[in-house]
């Protein structure tokens, strides 16, 4: 490889993109909300462009309770509102 | 014709900016736009969630949020929310 050229970077989303925000948050702990109000806490593990999420250690909070706890837990992407990050990126 | 836009690239003119979003129900969102896609899926920080009830209005605070573009209605850029 010719090293003086510097390896180019990966063709990235603009910065900020829903694409790179998936990409940054996964491992961290999140927060998803689905259409009907009813929130999931939980390290999110893996997901893909249709907001298809997985998570560990999740917690179901509705009304301000929880509700339920989960080891593992996935949620169909066409049901999610939002995604929001509990810690820091 | 030269001075048209296209409907997104006015959302374009508002990354970095203050946004209220509203959705198709009564919920709605501000926040400063950090960027969004083709389906207006928009990832935006210093995010407040308002919940509009016959009630009155609940605030929720979030960080930095990927709201799903399917149920959005409305994008008002500059806007600081039902309460400013």
């Amino acid at each position: 490889m010719d090293s003086a050229s510097p390896q180019p970077e990966e063709q990235a989303a603009a910065a900020g993109s829903p694409s790179e925000f998936l990409k940054n948050i996964v491992g961290k702990r999140v927060k998803v909300r689905i259409g009907s109000g009813v929130d999931y806490h939980g390290l999110l593990t893996c997901l893909d462009g249709y907001m298809n999420v997985a998570l560990e250690e999740t917690e179901e909070w509705s009304n301000g309770r929880k509700t339920a706890e989960y080891g593992d837990c996935f949620l169909r992407g066409n049901n999610v509102l939002y995604i929001s990050v509990l810690e820091a990126l | 014709m030269a001075s048209t836009i296209l409907p997104l690239e006015l959302v374009d003119r508002c990354i970095g900016s203050p946004i209220w979003v509203l959705m198709k129900n009564e919920r709605e969102f501000t926040g400063t736009l950090m960027g969004f896609d083709d389906y207006v899926n928009m990832v935006l920080k210093d995010v407040k969630e308002y919940e509009v009830t016959p009630e009155g209005i609940t605030e929720t605070e979030l960080g930095q949020t990927l709201l799903n573009g399917n149920n959005i209605a409305m994008l008002i850029p500059g806007g600081r929310g039902p309460k400013a």
